[in-house]
This record gives C-alpha cells, sequence and structure tokens, in this order.
C-alpha cells in the first residue's frame, strides 16, 4: 500500500464514521482501478487439513463523468447603474472519477425568470471569465486569470470562476441581467491544453475503462450530457433622486417681515430639496448647481445652508452652513443621501 | 478464428482454481441495476461486471465444488472485501463477518468499532473487511455451493 492508497483509506473510514448511509466518495474509486475478489477455502478430507484454495475475479472500474457549477451564496450580486467590474461567482466541481478539462462559457439570459426570481432584462458588457488564481475567494483584477477551461481538475477537486463584467448606465433598481455559467467535461489528459471533447462509450460493454456520463438534471440541466450550468444575476439598485424647488417671501422694505409682498428689495428665500427614493441605493456626491434669476441679488448676510431637513413639504431652516456663490450661480455639495431621506440646499435673494 | 474465440472466451471467464486438493472454487462478481421499464415497474437485472463505476451494485458469487473421491469436511471459506468496496450485506444467514480485517469474527450486529472519538459504537455493514463461511456440513463427493454477498464501489 503506497501514502496515496494509505489516505484514500483513512479517508473512507473517515467517510464510515460521519455518514455510514453513504460509503462512497463523490468522485469514488478512480477509473481505470482494478478491483480484485479473492476467496479462500480450507477444508479436510478424511480429517486431514487440505491445502488451501484460492481464486480471484477481477474488474476495471469505468469512468464516471460527472461535475457540478454552483453559484458561491445564495443571492444576487447587487451593482449601480455604469458600474465596472461587477464580479458574480461559481464554483465549479470535478466529480468523476478521473481528471478532467473542463471548458468553462458564460452566457447572458435572454429574458426569463433569472436566478433569483428577477426578470432578465438587460445584459452585462464586457462579460470575461476568470478563474480564482491566488484560490483567497474574491476576484483580484490583474491576479485572477482570464480563461476559457480550466486545466486537469483533479477528481473531487473544484475551482471558483468568476463572472466580470460592466452594468451599463441608466439602469434603474431591480433591472437583473442573468448570467449563465457552464462547464463541459473534456480529457484531462493533457496539461496547458484544451483536451479532446468526450463522448460516452456507446453500444456493447468493453472490459477495458468505458465512459459513462451520470450528471443530473437539477437546476434545469440536461442529465447524462457532461455538461452542467448554473445561474446567478446581477441586479440594478440605483439611487433615485429627485428635486423640489421652492420659494417664500421673507420680508420687503415696507412691511418688513409681517405679510411682505413681492416689491423691489423685498428678500426671498429659495430651497432646493433633494430626496433619494424609497428602497433606493446610497447617493454619494450629490451637488447642487442653481443659477439666480438677472432679476435678483444674492444675499450673502444670509449665506447658504445645507443639509437641512423638510418636514410635511416645508423645508426647515436647519442646516449648516456650506456651499459657495460665484457670478450668480449658488452651488452646494451635500452628504451622503440615503434611500427616504431629504437634503436641503437654503439660500435667500434680494429682489432688484 | 475458433480458436481465437475460445482464448478469448477464457481470458473473459473468471479463473478458475487449480484443485489442488480436491475442491474447486470459482469468483465471480455481477453489477446489479435496477431500472423502471415502461410498465412503471423495477427490474433489477445482473450484468458482467464491463461498465462499473462508483456506487454500483456489486454481487459477490462463490461457487465451490468437492471434485475430489472423498467427502470433504470443515469447509471455511474466506473472503477479504476488496479495498474499493464497501461492503453492503449477505443473504445468507450463516455467514460471520470480521471488522478488524479477520482478527475477530461474529455476526454483524455482535460487533463494534472504535469510532471517530475513541469510543466504541456498533459496527455498520460499511465496516466489514472480511466475510466467512463456516460449513458445519461435510460436502460429499460431487457436492456443491454457492455463496454470495453484496458490495458497493466505492
Amino acid at each position: 500500500m503506497n501514502s496515496s492508497m494509505r489516505m484514500l483509506a483513512s479517508v473512507s473510514l473517515l467517510a464510515v464514521a460521519t455518514s455510514v448511509a453513504s460509503p462512497a466518495l463523490a468522485a469514488g474509486t478512480a477509473s481505470g482501478t482494478p478491483i480484485t475478489n479473492t476467496v479462500s477455502v480450507d477444508f479436510r478430507v478424511g480429517g486431514v487439513n487440505q491445502n488451501q484454495v484460492t481464486a480471484s475475479d477481477t474488474f476495471t472500474v469505468d469512468r464516471k463523468i460527472n461535475l457540478t457549477v454552483a453559484e458561491v451564496g445564495s443571492t444576487t450580486t447587487s451593482v449601480s447603474p455604469g458600474q465596472a467590474t461587477a464580479v458574480t461567482a461559481f464554483t465549479v466541481t470535478n466529480v468523476s472519477n478521473a481528471t478532467l478539462d473542463l471548458a468553462i462559457a458564460a452566457t447572458q439570459l435572454s429574458g426569463g425568470t433569472s436566478a433569483h426570481g428577477g426578470t432578465d432584462n438587460f445584459d452585462a458588457t464586457a462579460l470575461g471569465i476568470f478563474v480564482d488564481t491566488n484560490t483567497n475567494g474574491a476576484y483580484d483584477a490583474g491576479t485572477d486569470q482570464a480563461m476559457s477551461y480550466l486545466d486537469q481538475v483533479a477528481a473531487d477537486a473544484s475551482r471558483t470562476v468568476f463572472v466580470v463584467g460592466n452594468i451599463p448606465l441608466g439602469r434603474a433598481t431591480n433591472d437583473v441581467a442573468g448570467v449563465r455559467l457552464s462547464a463541459t467535461a473534456r480529457e484531462g489528459t493533457a496539461a496547458g491544453s484544451l483536451g479532446a471533447a468526450i463522448t460516452e462509450t456507446s453500444g456493447a460493454n468493453t472490459t477495458g475503462v468505458d465512459t459513462v456520463f451520470a450528471d443530473t438534471n437539477a437546476n434545469g440541466n440536461t442529465a447524462r450530457d457532461g455538461i452542467h450550468f448554473a445561474v446567478d444575476d446581477f441586479t440594478v439598485l440605483a439611487a433615485n433622486l429627485s428635486a423640489t424647488k421652492t420659494s417664500r417671501i421673507i420680508s420687503d422694505p415696507f412691511n418688513n417681515t409681517t405679510n411682505p409682498k413681492m416689491i423691489p428689495g423685498a428678500v426671498v428665500e429659495y430651497c432646493v430639496a433633494v430626496t433619494n427614493a424609497a428602497g433606493s441605493a446610497l447617493a454619494t456626491n450629490v451637488s447642487i448647481s442653481d443659477t439666480l434669476p438677472g432679476t435678483t441679488t444674492f444675499d450673502s448676510s444670509f449665506g447658504i445652508l445645507v443639509n437641512g431637513t423638510v418636514t410635511s413639504g416645508t423645508c426647515n431652516a436647519d442646516g449648516t452652513a456650506g456651499g459657495s456663490h460665484a457670478s450668480g450661480v449658488v452651488s452646494g455639495t451635500l452628504s451622503d443621501i440615503a434611500a427616504g431621506v431629504t437634503r436641503t440646499v437654503v439660500f435667500r435673494v434680494t429682489v432688484n | 478464428m475458433k480458436k481465437i474465440l475460445l482464448a478469448l472466451f477464457a481470458l473473459l471467464l473468471p479463473v478458475a482454481a487449480q484443485a489442488a486438493g480436491s475442491v474447486s472454487l470459482v469468483s465471480e462478481v455481477f453489477v446489479e441495476r435496477t431500472e423502471t421499464n415502461a410498465d412503471g415497474r423495477s427490474v433489477t437485472t445482473r450484468a458482467e461486471p464491463d461498465m462499473v463505476v462508483p456506487g454500483d451494485n456489486l454481487v459477490f458469487v462463490l461457487n465451490y465444488r468437492n471434485d475430489g473421491a472423498e467427502p470433504a469436511t470443515d469447509l471455511v471459506l474466506t473472503n477479504p472485501v476488496p479495498d474499493s468496496v464497501s461492503f453492503s450485506g449477505t443473504d445468507d444467514a450463516s455467514a460471520v463477518v470480521s471488522v478488524d480485517g479477520g482478527e475477530t469474527w461474529g455476526a454483524l450486529a455482535a460487533l463494534t468499532v472504535a469510532g471517530a472519538d475513541g469510543a466504541s459504537r456498533p459496527a455498520q455493514a460499511a465496516d466489514v473487511t472480511h466475510i466467512r463461511w463456516v460449513l458445519s456440513q461435510p460436502v460429499p463427493q460431487g457436492g456443491a455451493g454457492e455463496l454470495s454477498f453484496r458490495g458497493v464501489v466505492k
């Protein structure tokens, strides 16, 4: 018994200890392994021990081709419109009892229900397939290598494969791009190149090593075709901003603040309110730019208040000083706006 | 041509032991498959082990025959379970098994093995390393018998 056989034996003992009902390993006895059964009989004739008689029978374990593709995790990959390098991961496992090359292809769904209930309605662009070269489970641009096949995957071994694409601008929340990753069993005899296609042994059995496809029809797959696929998807979570601008008269030179009228010299307060709709992505780097009417003058004594709140449609005077004014244009940058939150920019002008 | 065919048959046939004593022995293996036929009934077939993959059910059949002129007594047939096969039982209640490489023998229910935590637990079919039949009756001249057990390709 060599060391690898000893390891096999100890592994199978472990399997017995944990799950007695299923003695077989996922891949099982390697293809081409001879199994010899030997029986012996001891007996006596006329009360005298005779020589032991033995008999044996040997057969060869054939090649069972089985592979699985599964998405990593059980949720969609949330993406932003315009996002570059959106990543979804799959695990490709060789459950055969022989080493195989696995040809890998990614295709986009064309409509229909995707992996997580959404309806596929757009395609990611510049789709690429990468293997987790440094086996850290995360996509590392420049490190994880683009590929179209997995070279010489041993029995029971699995690899993590990333499908990477760009998300077009302009997609709305809950838009879905479904991606299907398929793996096809190929001969794994030579390193560094994709092996030949594999066909099942057809017709009569042979005494040599035959090939049997044993992949299942799980998740819409076709059983026993040497191909297995899984679907995962990108779901857009966009920010959904809307802006409203309101104004109110603060005072005029004659009535002051009591029932002021819109006459020259009156002070008018503008409020620009930016709302991110409920269920949207966090909006960042939101900036406001407002060109003042030519008949008004910016009130620099009041200044600009940013990040104020709105109550029942009315802007509150609770912002903090910020923003800037130059050449009749008021600018303000808001803090990040979470879903369902409104932030304001408030400033005043005088009517010329 | 006939000669070649015969030679091929000789290769295909299980190896029969030389009758060194007076008892001959033949070991054969079959693959047992259960399929559902068109009527929805499950049909079990036995085939030569040409197409065998992990998970297949095997039936090991042992045939013995007394070719000698005298009755043979105290027959003990011993069959180690092959490494890549997991024992899954025998229909023959007279068989005894070993779970420790042939050191101790008994009915499976009476045997124990050390579990992963070192504690002893009841032995399971998959723990069996050897199976043995001890024949209490002499086998008369020309007398023969067939014994069998089952296993699964690991």
